[in-house]
């Protein structure tokens, strides 16, 4: 347990420092036990302190990723700062005017739709980056990830003209790619005409 | 004057979870009106992100800065990671089982074969 403690903290392939990912690991652990107990009992805080740290130190190993080419490991919750709270904002704006579109769309006595699959390339270093705008794009309404390739090739499926559009102009990508402060490939491929 | 700020409370909260509820509908009404799989998942995303969301904000106004806002806000938080990976993992099981997927090309060529049907009908009575 030691000697696999110890390996951890040296890590030299680790992106940024062990001890201050645990440690942010460890406030967000702790904060949401405050948050789940309401209590601030001395005994409960204290149960707390330990099962936060335990279970930062046990499952920080775990929340480590390989970079594609296997020399560096990102922690995964490192995206979690100033920025991201930007980018929330954004894609939240992002998820409203979807919704009214996708709202206007399903509601339309003609049901103006063409769905289609597109398809895009998107290669970062950090794999952390294809996660999130996998995920971002599937939150959004209107266009679906259907599947995401180990070259960076995204396959989604889009209800209609306007939500393809929005995927494939670069905007989504950019934005993520600024949140890793990394640089990118991007390129849309055109559709495929008859599957 | 505090049962006055209460019912305001109320009336806005009650305004969110209705906006809300509207969203749920239409979802649900996009279940029924679109077309295959791929785009039923759609709608129901459309349900998923910001029905949940108004009637959440609802649901925290009416409950006011309490331990079980925070809650909400924790399940909330939870939902919004965790329901795109449900949609995406469905709709990679339908993509690699090669679930075909519905075009706008499809329902023009039904249309032409319902004319052509239509046609070859008339020609029949005629002759």
């Amino acid at each position: 347990m030691e000697k696999q403690e110890q390996g951890i903290f040296n890590d030299k392939n680790i992106v940024g420092s062990p001890r201050g990912h645990i440690a942010r690991l460890f406030i967000a652990l702790f904060i949401f036990w405050l948050g789940l107990s309401g209590t601030i009992e001395p005994k409960i805080i204290f149960y707390g302190v330990i099962a936060s740290a335990v279970t930062a130190l046990v499952t920080y190993p775990l929340l480590l990723v390989d970079s594609e080419d296997k020399t560096k490991k990102y922690f995964i919750f490192d995206v979690f700062k100033y920025k991201f709270a930007c980018y929330a904002f954004w894609l939240l704006w992002q998820l409203i005017l979807a919704n009214v579109h996708v709202m206007r769309t399903i509601c339309d006595a003609d049901l103006p739709i063409n769905p289609r699959i597109v398809r895009f390339y998107f290669r970062m270093d950090n794999p952390v980056a294809a996660t999130l705008l996998a995920n971002s794009i599937t939150l959004t309404p209107g266009t679906v990830t259907v599947n995401v390739e180990d070259d960076g090739l995204f396959e989604i499926h889009a209800l209609t003209d306007f939500t393809a559009e929005g995927v494939l102009d670069g905007s989504m990508q950019a934005k993520i790619a600024d949140l890793f402060g990394e640089k990118f490939d991007f390129d849309p491929l055109p559709d495929e005409e008859g599957e | 004057m505090s049962a006055d700020i209460n019912g305001i409370r109320e009336a806005i909260a009650a305004i969110f979870i209705a906006c809300g509820a509207i969203f749920f509908i239409v979802s649900a009404i996009g279940i029924l009106r679109l077309p295959d799989f791929y785009a039923r998942l759609h709608a129901s995303g459309n349900s998923e992100t910001m029905g949940v969301m108004l009637s959440f904000i609802g649901l925290i106004i009416y409950e006011g800065a309490t331990i079980t806002s925070l809650k909400m806000v924790f399940v909330f938080l939870i939902l919004f990671f965790a329901n795109p990976i449900g949609t995406h993992i469905l709709s990679k099981a339908a993509y690699k089982s090669r679930h075909k997927v519905w075009t706008i090309k499809e329902i023009s060529a039904i249309k032409a074969l319902l004319e052509q049907k239509e046609e070859d009908q008339h020609a029949d009575l005629h002759n």
